[in-house]
């Protein structure tokens, strides 16, 4: 099965706006490959080129060892004829179909004969629980089994590629947890490319294997999920990944040590010396530790808000002047004005420069 | 090279395809005419010979504007039309905002019963020929200034109607201000549907009463509807020829669409058609000042479609005599017309009101010179001509009624398609224009264009096939409106998932856009066949005795007074429009007011 290769591809839908800009991206065979990004920032318009639903200004798309996209050659590969499936935001059933039909019309209009199209659909019914639903119209069933009967509808054509756009969107809150873990399962047993598109970083961290981060057409960092959590290439993607939001905040960059309200912190190796004074320091909420002592290593805080989710407890902290968002999961939790002490515990240094690059 | 080729494909895509030729074709047959139509303005035609001294047929003239516009007979040809039209536009566009706002308003916001019946009953006006109330206004209020016999008010009561009331402005402004009012009720109605409840809660929130919310929040998110209401009026007032002709030709009160008619068919093409220039003009005017006016408001009416459903107003004791009043209302202008044409078709004398007059005679009688009237002409049923005229009407609406489905399809999916883009837009304008244009003034245009042959296309004049083009091109903005909203309900990814299956555009409409929109297209169709079924003004010109249709022989019987003839036929169209109307609801669960699009 083949690697998916972008090739400085780029779409503009006006002469204004530019939708993907010399995206360059490899694919790898097998993986889970998430594309991610706030709305507009070209992540479905990629996917539809992929699918080939559009065609790029200028660029390259292989899959595997065919060139089914070239700006230069001016080669194009009919959407049918690429070896994928493409598993639709709003699930584009059919309505006037049953289940059964909406299954099988892509193997009866490139005429599969009678006989194997029932065998794969039994296959496929079953593999996706769809048994007792096949005679049903597809407005009658609920937004879970809508989105099997779309992926059964697409897996049926036996794609080595399957393409996913935003896929759990329109489900509630309990459906999509369920979904995920079926996802990453299918994923698991068909051993297909997957490649997903979402807006949501949870979802991304989730289910990848790996996550293509987008912003307003351009790729900032593609890498494991963790990696880009931990190692973020940028102020964007750090920000973007992680809930709550990483908290930024002003501090100081000398030679070995950086600055952050006069606590230091030792920098594991000497950094360049064309690097900037003045940097933004990112701190997740579980870098943060609170305390009741004031500890000499500890800056003073006050908290402001407390915001347990249940599992975790979250408080707005302030802390000379700035707000920060500080996990801590200790039995006995702190209530509002409570005076407490604020250690740091990094697991990666994240450093970034006023253009928002990432220094070390 | 094959690579290019594909490359090539992907571009010449069937929607492409389908906008350039819709474009071309339309261009063709609505923009074209109208330069031909500015350009029969300036040339001699032949029986214009001998009124423009020393000139030849087709040579350069000032002389149609000069007469027109400026010389002693402009007030006959021009300015008395000009006025007398321009009053009864705004006269019955008022009137009609005026009933069909109210009925509107008590339907949905108020706790009035048999709301079901009323809106039913409502639409039904528009439904019948324009010119039905006209014929009933003569057949019920007839003085004896035109001919012997009485109508039936002068018979039964003694009393005999005043001109003025018989005949001329007032009763062409009330009988089409009671023809077009349920424009007023279904747009407004639809607005004020469509008004989410919290926007009027708010307001009644902090404080401010029924009344005022009434004046500052409901009629103020209306204004958008209230506008379009009239302006439609009020250009389908401008182009209607029947009846003005049958009300105002009596007292020689002529109107732009009457004075357009009586120039181009006698001895004045040239007049005619400056006729059509100005009433062109003036639909285009309307049309720019409702873009100024309420352009940037259109909006409002979108906004809500979701908000809480609204809280209904209490009528208390007046609940029941409003809604009788409105059925009384409704009857008398559905049901007492009717019958009054019903009984005009059977009585051997009209206006003797006696059992022994009673007859079948202008049904199923054999042609006569000394029975009844005196005509010469076999009842309707027998009558060949009259026989022919109605099959001409029901095939003529029958196919207009599939081809301006099939367009609306197709160019609704090219439209929604290739949105956003410069083809997309010049589509949507153009298959927009004839909105426009007046229906009488539209039928001027294609006269011009296609009466005499123009390079390798033969002259259409008098064929069926002009009569098809001039009743799709009127049909082609609702059409088009109504497949563009159908593709956009359905959303571009049910198509991309059979693309992605593998089937190919034929197979795509084949199997799935047109069956997932089956009941719209039908819905579609049904405005088309009835709009032409009744179709008067847009016709009027381009029949020849060969293409007879039932509405335009009627006005022929008219004319020679014989009003058992038209009255019986327009009974006929109008069975046969409510029944459409009817069995399509019943089967289809489609209505009009659909069709319409509000």
């Amino acid at each position: 099965m083949p690697d998916i290769v972008l090739d400085k591809v780029s779409k503009s839908f006006t002469k204004q706006t530019q939708a993907v800009e010399d995206l360059s991206l490899v694919i790898p065979d097998g993986s889970f490959t998430t594309l991610l990004g706030p709305s507009g920032c070209g992540k479905t318009t990629t996917l539809r080129m992929i699918a080939g639903l559009e065609q790029p200004t200028s660029g390259e798309i292989i899959i595997g060892d065919s060139i089914v996209f070239s700006g230069k050659t001016g080669a194009f590969i009919a959407p049918a004829k690429r070896g994928l499936g493409l598993v639709f935001q709003s699930y584009a059933l059919w309505p006037h179909f049953t289940v059964a039909e909406n299954i099988t019309f892509g193997l009866e209009i490139n005429s599969v004969g009678k006989k194997e199209i029932n065998k794969r659909l039994d296959e496929i019914a079953s593999a996706l629980r769809l048994d007792s639903l096949l005679g049903r119209y597809t407005s009658e069933l609920s937004g879970g089994q809508q989105q099997r009967v779309a992926i059964a509808r697409v897996l049926i054509m036996e794609p080595s590629v399957l393409l996913l756009d935003e896929p759990l969107s329109n489900l509630d809150a309990t459906l999509r947890m369920e979904m995920r873990a079926e996802l990453k399962r299918l994923h698991r047993e068909t051993g297909a490319t997957i490649i997903y598109v979402t807006h949501d970083q949870l979802e991304a961290l989730t289910m990848s294997t790996h996550i293509a981060l987008l912003n307003s057409g351009e790729l900032q960092q593609f890498a494991a999920p963790l990696d880009i959590y931990e190692k973020p290439i940028n102020q964007f993607a750090a920000d973007f990944l992680g809930s709550p939001r990483i908290n930024l905040v002003k501090a100081t960059l000398n030679r070995d040590s950086l600055i952050w309200n006069g606590l230091k912190i030792a920098l594991p190796e000497p950094v360049s010396p064309n690097c900037p004074n003045e940097v933004l320091l990112g701190l997740r909420a579980e870098e943060l530790k609170l305390g009741r002592a004031a500890d000499k290593n500890a800056l003073v805080g006050r908290i402001l808000t407390v915001l347990p989710t249940g599992a975790d407890w979250f408080y707005q902290v302030e802390v000379s002047g700035q707000v920060l968002t500080i996990r801590h999961n200790d039995a006995v939790p702190f209530v509002y004005d409570d005076s407490v002490s604020v250690e740091l515990n990094l697991s990666s240094i994240k450093v970034f420069d006023d253009l928002g690059k990432a220094v070390l | 090279m094959s690579l290019t080729l594909n490359r090539w494909r992907f571009y010449v895509t069937p929607e492409r395809v389908l906008s350039l030729c819709f474009i071309v074709l339309l261009a063709y047959l609505v923009v074209v005419p109208l330069f031909m139509m500015v350009q029969e303005t300036f040339i001699v035609h032949p029986l214009e010979r001998f009124q423009i001294p020393g000139s030849k047929v087709n040579d350069f003239t000032l002389a149609h504007w000069y007469r027109f516009f400026i010389s002693e007979s402009a007030y006959t040809f021009f300015y008395r039309p000009l006025v007398n039209t321009l009053i009864i536009s705004f006269g019955l566009s008022f009137l009609a905002l005026l009933i069909g706002g109210a009925m509107a308003w008590l339907v949905v916001r108020t706790d009035m019963p048999l709301k079901e019946t009323i809106s039913n009953w409502a639409v039904v006006p528009y439904i019948l020929p324009s010119w039905t109330l006209a014929l009933a206004w003569i057949s019920l209020f007839k003085n004896d200034r035109i001919g012997g016999e009485k109508g039936i008010v002068s018979a039964l009561t003694g009393f005999e109607p005043p001109d003025w009331f018989a005949y001329g402005l007032f009763p062409i402004t009330i009988t089409l201000a009671l023809h077009y009012f349920p424009f007023a009720f279904l747009l407004i109605g639809g607005a004020l549907r469509n008004i989410d409840a919290q926007l009027e809660e708010s307001a009644s929130l902090v404080g401010a009463g029924r009344l005022a919310i009434i004046r500052r929040i409901t009629i103020p998110l209306i204004v958008p509807s209230i506008m379009a209401a009239f302006l439609l009026s009020f250009a389908r007032g401008l182009g209607t020829f029947g009846t003005p002709a049958f009300l105002g030709g009596p007292v020689r009160e002529f109107v732009l669409s009457t004075s357009l008619y009586g120039n181009l068919i006698g001895q004045r093409p040239g007049l005619g058609y400056l006729a059509a220039l100005v009433m062109i003009v003036i639909g285009m005017f309307v049309l720019y000042m409702d873009h100024r006016m309420v352009g940037a408001r259109k909006s409002f009416v979108t906004v809500a479609g979701k908000g809480a459903r609204l809280g209904l107003i209490e009528l208390g004791r007046w609940r029941w005599a409003l809604a009788g009043f409105i059925l009384f209302f409704l009857f008398s202008v559905i049901v007492v017309p009717l019958v009054a044409l019903a009984i005009d078709t059977v009585m051997l004398i009209p206006g003797v009101f006696s059992w022994e007059n009673l007859t079948l005679h202008y049904w199923i009688g054999e042609a006569s010179y000394s029975i009844g009237l005196g005509t010469g002409e076999a009842g309707i049923l027998k009558n060949p001509q009259i026989l022919s005229a109605l099959k001409n009407t029901f095939s003529l609406a029958f196919v207009v009624a599939v081809v301006t489905c099939l367009i609306g399809i197709l160019v609704g999916y090219a439209i929604v398609k290739r949105r956003g883009t410069f083809i997309s837009k010049c589509l949507d304008q153009i298959s927009f224009l004839p909105y426009l244009i007046p229906s009488i003034a539209l039928g001027a245009t294609l006269l011009a264009m296609f009466a005499v042959p123009r390079g390798p296309i033969p002259s259409l004049h008098g064929s069926f096939l002009l009569l098809v083009i001039v009743c799709s091109i009127s049909a082609l903005p609702y059409a088009v409106k109504a497949g563009i909203s159908a593709m956009r309900q359905i959303g571009g990814e049910l198509e991309e998932a059979a693309l992605m299956a593998g089937a190919g555009w034929w197979t795509r409409m084949r199997k799935i856009i047109v069956p997932i929109q089956k009941s719209t297209y039908f819905a579609g169709m049904l405005l088309p066949f009835i709009s032409v079924t009744r179709e008067l003004s847009l016709v009027i010109l381009l029949v020849t005795p060969t293409t007879q249709l039932a509405t335009t022989i009627s006005l022929l019987f008219t004319d020679r007074g014989w009003y058992p003839y038209t009255n019986g036929i327009v009974f006929i169209l109008t069975v046969v429009v409510v029944g459409c109307t009817v069995l399509s609801r019943r089967v289809m669960g489609t209505s009009l007011a659909k069709g319409l699009g509000g």
